[in-house]
């Protein structure tokens, strides 16, 4: 009797990983290249990225800062920036979350029909096909540059991404709920109001606390294309060369994610099921595995 | 409240065969006639089609074959709304809701309200009478999901109640609670069904309870739903 040759698991992920390293070696023309990369981020980081110039955080020269002197950080470029970027991000994602929510509701094939669901589907789909970035430079030709402009490309993404986030989450739920109101005999909108929506809220929340998270990032990238925000001033120094100005810009960035995330995390504890025993304390949001 | 001649037939099932598959049906029930009023428990061994059954007498799942009628409507054709009450064995309530949330859920398909977000006063009135039969008034604005399992029975089976339907169907609704609260969910069921000419059909698998309840037990065995002859039934009891 011939015994069965069982093949480990890792053996899979072994194959899979050294077919990336061909696929790559075929796409890479010139391994030469990258040998002097580190030497290239060295002169780089130390002519022209470090130290930060701090400056950004200063008041601008025009318009004249009308605000007392330990607000003077208010009229910086930096302070003005990120503020617009987060106006942005917290706008679209509640005008995002209004429209998303009816469509994921259509788009859910436990409580619409294939037909309404695929057509939801569909529409959602092709909303998210296109990133952020896409829709900004869209809109800016649109309507012009500004914070407008970015408002309505992250509400357009939030509404593609979110909607598909939600009704995952709407498909994912319980059924047995639905069955007793189906044999009742209630109508979709019944369904949907009073057995749907709270019994996935906690997922909705949390979804939509993350989407806040996502849009403050993609935030800093819309800029770049005139949709307002931090974006905007780090084009404009990436094109004149001032990359320790950049630098600068990037480290608020990095730092004001890093607070969202941890606040984010936090908050959504709230919502989670097991609330009470998963809830992190804040030394553990900024240190995990505490 | 919606009632009816005694003798009427509300529920009706000829030649159904029951399944998720035409290559392996779960039973064939030749006739079942449920009447006004009338308590119908149906035993079993687990997996042998019992919640199928009911599932398809509710409309949840397609009979293979034959003919199922429940207040006049055949299927595929649906009751009017609110007249069918089902509690099932998962009890399908909304766990972050609280309980009036929930009985309202049934209340307001029986009395309506607006546009599915803001209920009836009659809907509101009819929760609250039935929270307060189940003995949960203190656990009102309770979420579900903090209820110890008894009374989450207890949630469903007055959600059912403030529905009130003409016919309902219970999957296993007396389980997990004990004796006295069983005792009182009981007979506030059978009261129910008697005074509002509704029929009921339970799954049940305690005998002893069954019989304190139906006016009748059937037996799935062997693909058909057979009636326990009284004989038989007092065997089953005093086992």
């Amino acid at each position: 009797m011939t015994e069965k040759i069982r093949v480990h698991p890792g053996f899979y992920f072994l194959m899979l990983f050294f077919s990336a390293v061909f696929v790559m070696n075929h796409a890479v023309d010139d391994w030469g290249r990258a040998a002097n990369g580190l030497d290239n981020l060295k002169t780089f980081f130390y002519q022209s990225l470090w130290p930060p110039d701090w400056s950004v955080f200063k008041p601008r020269a025009y318009p004249q800062c009308e605000a007392p002197e330990w607000l003077e950080v208010t009229c910086s470029t930096a302070w003005i920036g990120m503020t617009e970027t987060l106006q942005i991000a917290f706008v679209s994602t509640v005008f995002g979350m209004t429209f998303s929510l009816p469509l994921a509701l259509l788009a859910a094939r436990n409580i619409s029909p294939l037909a309404v669901s695929t057509f939801a589907r569909l529409l959602l789909a092709s909303l998210r096909s296109l990133p952020s970035l896409i829709w900004a430079i869209f809109f800016v030709i649109l309507i012009g540059m500004g914070p407008v402009s970015g408002i309505f490309a992250m509400t357009v993404y939030t509404v593609g991404y979110l909607g598909k986030l939600q009704y995952e989450a709407i498909e994912g739920m319980n059924n047995t709920p639905l069955e007793a109101a189906d044999a009742a005999g209630l109508s979709g909108v019944d369904k949907a109001l009073n057995i749907v929506i709270p019994e996935s809220a906690n997922d909705l929340i949390s979804q939509a606390i993350f989407m806040f998270e996502y849009n403050v990032r993609h935030g800093t990238v819309i800029g770049i294309v005139g949709a307002g925000g931090i974006g905007y001033y780090i084009d404009l120094y990436l094109g004149f060369l001032v990359y320790d100005r950049v630098l600068a810009y990037l480290i608020l960035i990095f730092a004001t994610v890093l607070v969202i995330d941890a606040a984010s995390v936090y908050i959504r504890s709230f919502f989670n099921d097991e609330r009470s025993q998963k809830r992190p304390t804040w030394l553990g949001v900024f240190l995990p595995g505490q | 409240m919606p009632g009816g001649e005694s003798n009427q037939i509300l529920v009706q099932l000829e030649g159904v065969v029951i399944g998720y598959s035409q290559d392996t049906p779960l039973a064939e029930i030749s006739s079942l006639n449920v009447r006004c009023g009338e308590i119908i428990a149906i035993a079993g061994l687990s997996g042998i089609g019992k919640t199928t059954l009911i599932k398809t007498i509710a409309g949840l799942v397609q009979p293979l074959a034959g003919r199922i009628s429940v207040c006049g409507a055949e299927i595929p054709k649906r009751p009017d709304r609110g007249n069918l009450g089902y509690i099932p064995q998962r009890l399908g309530l909304v766990r972050h809701a609280s309980v009036f949330h929930n009985v309202l859920i049934g209340s307001r398909a029986t009395y309506g309200g607006f546009l599915g977000v803001l209920a009836s006063k009659d809907a509101k009135e009819m929760a609250r009478k039935s929270i307060e039969k189940m003995g949960l008034t203190e656990k009102i604005w309770e979420p579900v999901r903090r209820l110890s399992g008894g009374q989450q029975r207890r949630v469903a089976t007055a959600r059912t109640l403030a529905q009130s339907p003409r016919v309902i169907l219970a999957d296993e609704f007396l389980s997990e609670l004990d004796h006295e609260t069983m005792s009182n969910v009981s007979e506030t069921v059978v009261n129910y069904a008697r005074s509002a000419d509704a029929a009921v059909i339970l799954i049940e698998h305690d005998m002893k309870r069954a019989s304190n309840i139906a006016d009748k037990i059937m037996v799935m065995d062997e693909g058909t739903l057979k009636i326990l002859n009284p004989e038989s039934m007092m065997m089953e009891v005093q086992k």
